[in-house]
């Protein structure tokens, strides 16, 4: 138990190293890029590569993607600086998320299993 | 005082997380979803109380503070994926900028189709991406990051419980190009149904989540604009 506390910890602890690396390259190269995105490429380029092995970070990374769920919570809350807008545009913005989310569905669905569907023939 | 209140405000939270979590485990329905059901409770005991956002907030840059390292972790789905996303690379790289650029698309032609401001619009434009990212993508375009997420998490909602129907209706069956439709699209949210589908829908759901972040980070700043007047 304090063993896997202690390895969730420092792993943790070497992914916001490399977090803060992507954060930092992205302004230095003045890139339009976010800079936790830039970590994200360093480490799969860092994996990938085999510079990194995934078992150095799998316990922390793992625990954080296991429970990615819980940083939109405290976001979320931040909708109730909204209700105005809400109150105001609510069901319109619900019908504009609704139509695009299923437009983009229906683009990869059917732009996937079109070409999947010539591939295997 | 405030360091105490901060401290109570983190661990209704966590609570909230926990036992949400543990309803959804158990039932799996869409919409029993954690985030919106703890962001329900959360919001409508501060109002009860009379406190306010501005209250909230110390608490949440202390809670938001691993965000940055969970995205990095992103890396290793991508990573133990590589076999069947170097397989299959073409078809996966144009299913996501499909799926992106016309989710993209839809939203600013509707927004503006109910004449919604610049700001909203541009809010909207990244919200198929997941929170951390989109967060940083709609400040870089000029939007607000607070509304991107909550359009992020409503996307989310949305997709993960109108997707898997809309995918059979039109007769998508393939497993890849149901993953890759919900991943997209719903991010994190269509990934947690795609594993429910099968390990294929869930694998290829969480590859296309990564690679929508880094493609709508790349394209966003010029695509968006082209939608504004």
């Amino acid at each position: 138990m304090t063993k896997t506390a202690f390895n969730i910890s420092w792993q943790v602890l070497l992914l916001w190293l490399v977090f803060r690396l992507g954060t930092f390259l992205v302004a230095l190269l003045h890139l339009s890029l976010p800079g936790n995105v830039a970590g994200m490429l360093i480490m799969f380029l860092l994996l990938a590569s085999g510079a990194v092995k995934p078992s150095l970070i799998e316990e922390g990374g793992g625990f954080l993607l296991k429970h990615f769920a819980f940083f939109f919570i405290p976001i979320s809350v931040g909708l109730m600086t909204f209700g105005d807008l809400m109150r105001q545009s609510g069901a319109v913005l619900l019908l504009v998320l609704t139509v695009s989310a299923l437009v983009g569905v229906a683009a990869t669905g059917v732009s996937v299993e079109l070409l999947q569907g010539r591939s295997s023939r | 005082m405030n360091l105490l209140f901060s401290a109570s405000l983190i661990l209704l939270t966590l609570g909230a997380y926990l036992a949400t979590r543990r309803i959804f485990l158990a039932y799996r329905h869409p919409l029993l979803n954690p985030v919106f059901l703890s962001t329900v409770v959360i919001i409508s005991l501060m109002k009860l109380t009379g406190y306010s956002w501005d209250d909230y907030q110390p608490a949440k840059e202390v809670m938001t503070f691993l965000l940055g390292p969970a995205t990095v972790a992103l890396a290793l789905p991508l990573y133990h994926n590589r076999s069947l996303l170097r397989r299959h690379a073409p078809t996966v790289l144009a299913g996501v900028a499909a799926g992106s650029l016309t989710t993209m698309a839809a939203a600013l032609v509707a927004g503006r189709l109910f004449s919604l401001g610049d700001t909203l619009l541009l809010s909207l434009g990244p919200k198929s991406v997941t929170v951390p990212i989109a967060v940083e993508i709609s400040r870089l375009c000029g939007g607000e990051a607070p509304l991107t997420a909550a359009f992020v998490v409503a996307t989310g909602m949305l997709g993960s419980i109108l997707g898997p129907g809309a995918l059979s209706l039109l007769r998508v069956k393939h497993p890849m190009a149901r993953g890759l439709a919900l991943g997209t699209v719903s991010h994190g949210q269509g990934t947690a149904v795609a594993l429910m589908e099968s390990e294929t829908a869930g694998a290829m759901s969480g590859v296309a989540m990564a690679l929508a972040a880094v493609f709508t980070a790349l394209v966003a700043p010029y695509y968006l604009p082209l939608f504004l007047r």
